[in-house]
């Protein structure tokens, strides 16, 4: 340093070009010879934190497209292939069914749209997206489906003449043929237990066509609750009656047909014989489970879970930042349909494929039967109370108050309904929630050895991009 | 179908060529072609590339073209459904 405490940099007459440029330029000379300088710390800490964490996302997003990008990639060649009028799409069925406790039923599918869904439109494979809304529909969608196929196999129904004339090969073995071409895509779990339990059930129930909501409704209506009863026997009725189980001792209460149920819910005398009469009209050897099942197009299993609750926001965090995992996963199960490799199903192997996914179920699910126990249990506390002033209304004990003029009370005949409503409801999710829960081994048959088959990755897969 | 479904309501059967059958149909047929002008418009401009060699639909369009006319007729009839019910709300 000089004496005279000047500046570090002494100006030279050989400035750098810039350096003397700028100097006319009218920006002040100190900012010219200013040397750089590091921010402070905590704008360090700042900067480096941000940038670290948009950097992942942004690199992270980049490898989705570019990994979604490679496979479009692979099988946009099939798009190419000319299709005549008269020929159909390979068309795969998806589904997925309501993972437990969440209340967006549509997690699964979106699932599949975001992640499988463009590679199959890149490769020109149709699609046909089957949602479970509660627990169990898959379950029971699957079972009606077989128990209708099995009909029309066994002349019971007679195939549907529709009014439009379909061009193309409409013969039941062509679109046989189709169907087996095709695929089922199982997204989640959940769906796989709920799938394999309606082909169970498909193939084991009989063959004659039940209407849940007839059943339930004769079941309920032998039920006592809606008894016409004075006040000390309600209370007796309301303590005996707590699972919805037919009344056992009859003569302890008036006769339930009071003066105001309407004729169809007067409880019959030989309800049995009502719904043999049903059955009878099929023949016995129909209803016994056929011994093979006929082949069943081919499975496609992807994985997926879903992540609920607070304890499993780490999880969702992880799972925003690494949205590649996702894609990577959705692609190779899209491929693997695509290129329709299949092996038969193993028993061995395959039952235990989404087991995993099922540590991630909340833990209050294992109580579900019980929360729904409870709620069944206040709805027919309060049931009494409406009977009671809808009753009277009716029959006009008494003036309604003006609260009841200007919102109406429902009337017996809305209770009842809403009961119905209630208890399919509540059974239903019940034996929908035995099917999913863990405890529940994933439903199999030694039927289903021969008939099914998963898509599995063709033999000369990379295992990168 | 929608447009079957939301037509003009049968007039009287007064006879096989009365006017207002004739209209009836006139009305109808125009419908129809209007709607089917619309689809044909909006698919081939969202489902088919504009440089094509071949005149063969592929199978990527002719799947296209399945969704384009699936989703044009749900949307067609949901919005006559809703059209309705205002007409019917307002009038």
């Amino acid at each position: 340093m000089s004496p005279d405490g000047a500046t570090p940099i002494v100006p030279q007459a050989q400035e750098s070009g810039i350096k003397a440029a700028l100097k006319y330029t009218g920006v002040p000379q100190s900012w010219l010879s200013k040397r750089p300088k590091l921010p402070s710390r905590n704008w360090l800490i700042f900067i480096g934190v941000t940038s670290t964490v948009t950097g992942y996302y942004l690199y992270d997003r980049r490898q989705c497209k570019a990994i979604r990008q490679a496979y479009v990639d692979k099988v946009k060649d099939l798009a190419e292939a000319p299709l005549r009028t008269h020929d159909y799409p390979r068309k795969v069925t998806v589904y997925g069914a309501k993972w437990p406790d969440d209340e967006d039923s549509d997690r699964a599918i979106k699932y599949f749209r975001k992640y499988a869904k463009p590679i199959l439109v890149a490769a020109a494979v149709d699609y046909e997206m089957i949602v479970g809304k509660r627990y169990g529909d898959i379950a029971s969608r699957v079972a009606d489906e077989i128990k209708s196929r099995r009909r029309l196999e066994a002349g019971i129904d007679s195939p549907k003449q529709s009014i439009i004339i379909k061009a193309g090969d409409q013969s039941p073995e062509a679109k046989r043929q189709r169907e087996l071409e095709g695929g089922i895509v199982l997204i989640g779990q959940p769906t796989f237990k709920e799938f394999m339990e309606g082909l169970r059930r498909g193939w084991t129930d009989g063959v004659e066509k039940v209407d849940k909501e007839d059943q339930l409704a004769r079941e309920l209506e032998a039920d006592g609750k809606f008894d016409e009863v004075e006040e000390p026997i309600s209370r007796v009725d309301t303590e005996s009656l707590s699972d919805g189980e037919p009344l056992p001792t009859k003569s302890r209460l008036p006769p339930s047909t009071g003066l105001f149920t309407p004729p169809y819910l007067r409880p019959s005398s030989d309800t049995k014989s009502s719904s043999a009469s049903l059955s009878s009209s099929i023949p016995e050897s129909l209803n016994i489970p056929p011994v093979s099942i006929p082949q069943r197009p081919p499975i496609l299993f992807v994985p997926f879970t879903n992540y609920i609750g607070f304890l499993q926001i780490p999880h969702m965090i992880w799972d925003f930042f690494n949205q590649r995992q996702k894609v990577l996963s959705g692609a190779q199960c899209a491929y693997r349909l695509i290129k329709s490799h299949t092996r038969p199903f193993e028993p061995s192997m395959d039952l235990d494929s989404g087991l995993d996914a099922e540590r991630y179920y909340k833990s209050s699910m294992k109580k579900y039967a019980e929360s729904v126990e409870k709620i069944r249990t206040g709805y027919y506390k309060a049931l009494p109370d409406k009977l009671k002033t809808a009753r009277d209304l009716a029959r006009g004990n008494r003036e309604p108050t003006k609260d009841e003029i200007n919102y109406p009370p429902p009337t017996e005949v809305e209770l009842r309904a809403e009961r119905l409503k209630k208890e399919l409801r509540w059974r239903s999710d019940v034996a929908g929630w035995d099917i999913i829960k863990p405890e529940t081994p994933v439903a199999f048959d030694e039927r289903f050895n021969g008939a099914l088959q998963i898509f599995v990755d063709p033999p000369d897969t990379q295992t990168e991009l | 179908m929608s447009f079957l479904g939301r037509g003009p309501v049968a007039p009287s059967s007064a006879g096989p060529l009365s006017s207002e059958r004739v209209e009836a149909a006139i009305q109808e047929v125009e419908l129809v072609t209007d709607v089917f002008n619309r689809i044909v418009s909006s698919c081939h401009s969202k489902c088919i590339n504009q440089r094509y060699l071949d005149g063969e639909l592929s199978k990527g369009e002719s799947v296209c073209i399945d969704r384009c006319v699936a989703k044009f007729f749900e949307a067609n009839k949901r919005m006559g459904e809703k059209l309705q019910t205002m007409g019917a709300a307002a009038g």
